[in-house]
């Protein structure tokens, strides 16, 4: 068993006393999950030992966090492990403990202005409202991407502490918190990113909703396989009827094919590669998917998959917000075609064949 | 991750970017010369053998074979390099591609040593074509229910009687592997009694008719066979084994790039017109086509290193080959709904002919080679639900 296979297992075996529950503003995470995570080092995986994590590669942190999304567990640990956490270390800026929750604000309109108070480069105040915050009210500390000060290019990474930040509650529609952040001047430590760089962290945040919707997918599809095999009508499993197969296999060729395009894209992330162009493909690809996939497992589950009574729905409403999360499906495209383009329409074909 | 669906990634190779290099150059300089015109689809209808021959003198034919039969041992990662590229191109590769694919690999795997010496370096050079002898008027996707015969004279040759249909380029091929009836059927297991032959289609008695498509192109054919003397040494693998070979050949008919680059010069025609309108919405529509895309070539890419590894990827390549042919029809909805453009073969804007071009060759992408609700089953089966 590779280091890979452990640290997953350690996931499942975690994840088997945590059924997934309807998320509510009262209960908006699972807390208990997070800590258990945390205690046992997972909520560091990916991130280097020196900087407080838990040390092991990027595609560590893909393996714990395809499994918990497969899991539809409620922790931030996509975020922490795949976006926040790698971009801080890349910035050269301190990880906050990894046993405290942490998360990435790319929207809305936030800027930033250095503070000149003796103790060098490096302090910052936020002032604006960060929109669409993954687990705002939750996350202990938020690595916001906000403007740069007039004049200059690229974009400042700053970290800031979430206690005490005004802000309003939103949620999608599986109920994840997705709320916004009003900063007021607040003090944060930061790093100014050129603006390739300052493309990438929202990139690699479009890559780890893909890793994402790529694991939540082929668990949907696991289990509308396995429901159609339990379930009898007219005598037989609907796995039986040639209709029913023919939307199973529908179901498999999404599938496997986002899951084909999101692995490369991380393998791009291994190599160390720029993902931007990776990331914009993954992304709009396995949000393509959702919709196939989703629908034709609501209907092979019939209406039971329609409650919350049956866990189907823990898995469709996270994709069905998760597609347009991070970059809608919309921006990531244009990022593509743009990028597919840059070189002119004749040097299509070879833009592609660099891309993954 | 490896799955019964799809081979576990594909390692990156040096050598396919090398010879990937090597062919866009070779395309760039006939591209210059007025040597071909891009058109979509055209490993059916572009037949040019001079340009196969060119390919075969470039080693860029029977690539993975070995090299005492014309081959030249390299990996199907370097082949699945020149194959797309060509295909990208609209290069036109239909004379030799039915022989390269699967004709030459299937006689590798099943041919006597006289078979392969006989054909393959003739194959690999670019001078011997092949037709795919499956279908029957009255066999489409129930291939086992095939009614051409074959039967033993007192010479010990097979007497063949029977009609083949959708035989792509028979006007242009020299063989056909020719599936036949060598046994009764036998209602316990009707995919029993079945042969393969190899078939010189310049024999007495054999007839090749046209069957014209949409476009009213002269691809398809009826190869009529009226007690057709074929020598006795021209049995393809054991006498009773064809279903088995049918299938294994059916794995490299199904596993190409050309399962979802065959509208590829249309969307390359459409990138162009991107470029000069800069519209929002067509570009989303170029990053979102081109999304789907690169998950195939994924896809195709992990099957091709299958193969290096002497796997038989049977099921993913029924899974690419649905994923991937309707992508191909999509291809022309998805750029209708963001450009102006009116199909027309006649019409001097490229794009126009592309989308005509790709529009009246749709319905094949489906059905060729297995229809995708054959090839659903296919998958179903390895869903574990057959």
């Amino acid at each position: 068993m590779s280091d890979q296979d452990l640290v997953v297992e350690t996931v499942r075996d975690i994840l088997s006393a945590h059924e997934p529950f309807v998320l509510t503003p009262e209960r908006p995470w699972d807390a208990e999950l997070w800590s258990t995570l945390a205690e046992a080092g997972l909520t560091g995986v990916g991130l280097p030992e020196q900087a407080g994590g838990s040390g092991g590669e990027p595609a560590d942190a893909v393996a714990v966090v395809r499994t918990l999304a497969a899991g539809a567990a409620a922790v931030p640990v996509a975020e922490q492990l795949l976006v926040a956490g790698p971009a801080l270390v890349a910035a050269g800026l301190d990880l906050p403990p990894v046993d405290q929750p942490l998360t990435v604000a790319v929207e809305g309109a936030v800027h930033a202005e250095p503070v000149d108070d003796g103790d060098g480069p490096g302090r910052w105040t936020l002032t604006g409202t960060a929109t669409d915050v993954a687990w705002a009210g939750v996350a202990r500390h938020v690595a916001v991407l906000a403007a740069a000060p007039a004049g200059i290019e690229g974009a400042v990474l700053a970290l800031v502490d979430a206690a005490g930040l005004a802000g309003s509650e939103a949620r999608n529609l599986a109920g994840e918190p997705r709320g916004s952040l009003v900063l007021g001047g607040a003090p944060a430590t930061g790093a100014l990113l050129p603006p390739a760089r300052a493309a990438r962290v929202r990139a690699r945040f479009a890559l780890a909703r893909a890793v994402q919707l790529a694991a939540a997918l082929e668990q949907v599809l696991a289990w509308t396989v396995r429901y159609a095999g339990e379930r009898q009508q007219f005598g037989r499993p609907l796995a039986k009827f040639q209709a029913i197969q023919m939307q199973l296999a529908q179901m498999a060729g999404e599938v496997t094919a986002t899951g084909a395009l999101v692995d490369a894209a991380v393998q791009a992330l291994d190599r160390g590669e720029d993902v931007v162009l990776p990331a914009a493909a993954a992304k709009v690809r396995a949000g393509a998917a959702v919709e196939p996939v989703a629908r034709l497992a609501h209907q092979v589950h019939g209406a039971i998959g329609f409650t919350q009574e049956h866990k189907l729905h823990h898995l469709t409403r996270r994709c069905w917000s998760w597609r347009d999360e991070a970059g809608s499906e919309l921006t990531w495209a244009r990022v593509l075609g743009v990028g597919l383009l840059a070189d002119g329409g004749d040097a299509l074909w070879p833009a592609l064949t660099r891309v993954v | 991750m490896s799955s019964p669906l799809a081979p576990a990634p594909a390692p990156p190779s040096e050598a396919a970017e090398k010879v990937r290099a090597e062919v866009r150059e070779f395309l760039a300089a006939e591209q210059a010369a007025g040597s071909f015109t891009t058109h979509v689809d055209t490993w059916l209808s572009g037949v040019d053998p001079a340009f196969s021959r060119k390919l075969g003198e470039r080693g860029w034919l029977g690539m993975t074979w070995p090299k005492r039969y014309g081959g030249h041992e390299r990996s199907a990662m370097e082949r699945y390099a020149v194959t797309e590229e060509l295909l990208a191109a609209g290069a036109p590769v239909a004379a030799h591609w039915i022989a390269d694919r699967q004709s030459g690999p299937n006689l590798l795997k099943f041919g006597t040593e006289a078979q392969r010496q006989a054909i393959l370096p003739r194959i690999a050079a670019g001078e011997c074509f092949f037709v795919i002898g499956m279908s029957e008027p009255d066999s489409g996707s129930d291939l086992a229910s095939i009614r051409t015969r074959a039967t033993r004279n007192g010479a010990g040759d097979w007497v063949v009687t029977g009609a083949k249909v959708w035989t792509s380029n028979a006007h242009h091929s020299h063989y056909g592997i020719v599936l036949v009836r060598t046994a009764p059927v036998d209602p316990g297991n009707r995919h029993a009694g079945l042969s393969q032959l190899l078939v010189d289609l310049s024999l007495p008695g054999i007839s090749i008719n046209p069957i014209r498509i949409l476009d009213g192109g002269h691809h398809f054919n009826e190869v009529v066979f009226d007690d057709v003397v074929v020598p006795g040494d021209m049995l393809l693998g054991e006498e009773g084994n064809g279903w088995q070979q049918v299938t294994a050949e059916l794995a490299f008919e199904r596993s190409g790039p050309e399962r979802f680059l065959s509208t590829y010069p249309l969307l390359a025609e459409f990138g162009r017109r991107v470029v000069d309108s800069g519209d929002p919405a067509a570009l989303a529509t170029l990053g979102r086509l081109s999304a789907r895309l690169l998950a195939l070539r994924q896809l195709s890419l992990r099957i091709a290193a299958a193969l290096d590894r002497g796997e038989l990827p049977d099921i993913p390549a029924a899974l690419v080959k649905d994923v991937g042919t309707t992508f191909e029809a999509d291809v022309i909805e998805e750029i209708r709904r963001v450009v102006e453009v009116a199909p027309s073969l006649d019409s001097p804007d490229p794009l126009a002919r592309a989308l005509a071009e790709a529009q009246l060759h749709a319905p094949g992408y489906t059905l060729r080679g297995g229809t995708n609700e054959i090839l659903r089953g296919i998958v179903a089966r390895g869903l574990g639900l057959r």
